[in-house]
């Protein structure tokens, strides 16, 4: 069955095509949706929320259609906004609880689910304080919790990412790998980041200017990315020629240069350029492509 | 064995209740947010502190009942004479009510939930509606039984009591729907407080002046509107309409007829209006 199917989606705003003839579907277990910023990612969830009226084409969320039955689609669905969506004055106990009230729970199933969903997300004693007062990686668990609580069969996470260390960032994507699978909550995720998605998807559809990019399981995609960012303090020059002496493929990206990984032979290589040229590494990063250079690369092969 | 067992996810498959629990719920978390309760003792403060102010006037009137045998006032003129009171807690509780879910954009957290829109910006009304209605009409009840148990000479003033009852329930409908649409549209909460305070003073302070200078012209029959600037001589005008009570202002009459009534109308028909747009565009982001 399909948890989404999309078809012919086209959604114009006044002065912007967000959504351009979009046809797309997705099945049970976690999809990654990729693009740059402004490619309708953010637009296309709220369309599928039943939130936001389109141009042309259809939806449909878990069987319902995202048009005419957006009520039932939001019983059904959890939703993680991208942007920071919390009040700083109650703990993260009392909103959740509130929220999980706002889905239809009684009140005492809403305490237990929100104590229950809490802890799932990681949030231990700080949930009894003001949420004013959390970090960055504890809002996105909060967030995320919300969109929990009622137990919902598919959830919506807008860039849950976002804003969040690296450490904070494995963190939210294991945790959205355990709700995948363990939970057995179907996830749309979006990101800006084909990279970060690889690890946690079983299937990814990269938009770009609203139209569909490619949609694919997840072992077809990533061959193609496989590339770790290496960063130096100066001479990224002599380095990228050094890799390319050593036979790596090697392109330069800003300040930074993107090496395709043939195997583990590619990171002794790194090093050794690196001592070699005695030159001071200061950032060595696995799979976090920028999306651009993906379709720069496609664009390129075409 | 006292292990703690990780039990994994568990899902819920207990009930899911409709849309007008859901909308009461919201109203009752709103109502509460009010009064503070739930909420740090310092949000308590304001709204408790004003609710005992309104007492003042009870306590004062059932002594006096006791002692003396006399009323303070009358019922029907109660709103008038408290409404400094009454709009210091509108302008003071107003922002309490709608600032925080616009100015941190926590709409799209009830919006992505099976609330409507029209739900949630109801529940808010009815929430501050029955917050104000509860400011007014329980010291008048209090004074009603006090009047009852004293027992003065003479047939009980049951019928102004229930006029004022019923006049607090309309004037609590238009001061909340005023108060929450200036507030809506002043999501800071120091400014959604002076705002409403600033169109409280102004429509006090105008009343007298504008009639004043009508009524000095020779503009008599005109200088009655003026009085209807002011949200709770508008409801003493509609209150006279209706039960004959004593005009409570300081000069002049009001206009007679069902003018007053309407104009109420027509105010919070416009304030709805003004809450319903600013919602419409909070969503659409
Ligand atoms: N409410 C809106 N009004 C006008 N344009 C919008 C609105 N929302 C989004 N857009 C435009 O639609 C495009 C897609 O936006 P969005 O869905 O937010 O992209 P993403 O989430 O992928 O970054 C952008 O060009 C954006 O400026
Ligand atoms: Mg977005």
């Amino acid at each position: 069955m399909h948890i989404l199917a999309i078809e012919g989606l086209t959604k114009r705003f006044p002065t912007v095509t967000a959504l351009d003839r979009l046809t797309v579907t997705a099945g049970p277990g976690v999809t990654g949706l990729v693009g740059a910023n402004g490619a309708g990612k953010s637009t296309l969830i709220k369309i599928l929320l039943g939130l936001l009226p389109v141009s042309e084409g259809r939806a449909t969320v878990l069987g319902l259609d995202a048009f005419t039955q957006g009520a039932e689609i939001r019983r059904l669905v959890g939703y993680m906004p991208e942007h920071e969506c919390l009040p700083p004055d109650v703990s993260a106990t009392e909103l959740v609880v509130h929220l999980a009230r706002m889905s239809g729970l009684p009140r005492t199933a809403a305490r237990e689910r929100a104590a229950d969903v809490l802890r799932h997300v990681g949030l231990a004693e700080e949930r009894y304080r003001p949420i004013g007062g959390y970090s960055t990686g504890m809002k996105q668990r909060v967030k995320l919790a919300q969109a929990l609580v009622h137990d919902p069969k598919l959830i919506f996470l807008d860039e849950p990412t976002n804003g969040l260390d690296p450490r904070g960032r494995d963190e939210m994507l294991t945790l959205i790998r355990r709700i995948g699978t363990e939970f057995g909550i179907s996830v749309l995720v979006t990101s800006h980041l084909l990279g970060e998605l690889e690890r946690v998807c079983d299937h990814v559809i990269v938009i770009d200017a609203g139209r569909l990019l490619r949609s694919s399981a997840l072992t077809e995609f990533t061959q193609a990315t496989e590339s770790i960012t290496v960063e130096v303090e100066e001479g990224a020059d002599a380095l990228a020629g050094r890799l390319a002496e050593l036979g790596q493929t090697v392109s330069p990206l800003g300040r930074t240069l993107l090496v395709e990984v043939r195997g583990p032979e590619t990171y002794d290589a790194v090093r050794d350029a690196a001592a070699d040229l005695d030159l001071c590494l200061i950032r060595l990063e696995q799979g976090r492509q920028r999306i651009e250079d993906v379709f720069r690369e496609e664009a390129a092969r075409v | 064995m006292s292990e703690i067992y990780d039990i994994g996810y568990r899902h819920y498959d207990g009930p899911r209740l409709g849309r007008a629990h859901t909308t009461l719920a919201l109203g009752v978390h709103s109502l509460r947010g009010v009064f503070g309760l739930g909420r740090p003792a310092r949000s308590k403060i304001m709204p408790f502190s004003l609710a005992a102010v309104m007492m003042f006037p009870v306590v004062v009137s059932i002594a006096m009942m006791a002692l003396v045998q006399q009323r303070l006032g009358d019922y029907s003129g109660y709103a008038v004479v408290m409404q400094a009171v009454i709009a210091i807690f509108l302008a003071s509780q107003s922002p309490t009510v709608v600032a925080p879910d616009l100015r941190h954009r926590v709409l799209p957290l009830y919006l992505s939930r099976p609330v409507t829109i029209a739900e949630y910006v109801g529940a808010k009304v009815a929430a501050m509606t029955v917050a104000m209605f509860l400011l007014v009409a329980v010291p008048l009840t209090v004074m009603f039984i006090g009047d009852l148990l004293v027992d003065l000479p003479g047939p009980p003033p049951t019928g102004e009591y229930l006029g004022a009852v019923a006049m607090a329930a309309v004037l609590s409908v238009l001061l909340s729907t005023i108060g929450l649409a200036l507030a809506a549209l002043t999501p800071r909460r120091g400014l959604g407080v002076a705002s409403v305070i600033t169109v409280y003073l102004l429509s006090t302070g105008a009343a007298p002046m504008i009639f004043a200078a009508l009524y000095s012209t020779g503009h008599d029959a005109a200088a009655a509107w003026a009085w209807l600037i002011n949200p709770f001589w508008l409801v003493d005008a509609v209150q006279a309409g209706l039960f004959g009570t004593t005009q409570h202002i300081p000069e002049g009459s009001y206009p007679g007829g069902p003018v007053p009534a309407l104009i109420v109308l027509a105010l919070i028909a416009a304030a709805v209006a003004v809450l319903a747009a600013r919602y419409r565009k909070a969503a659409a982001q």
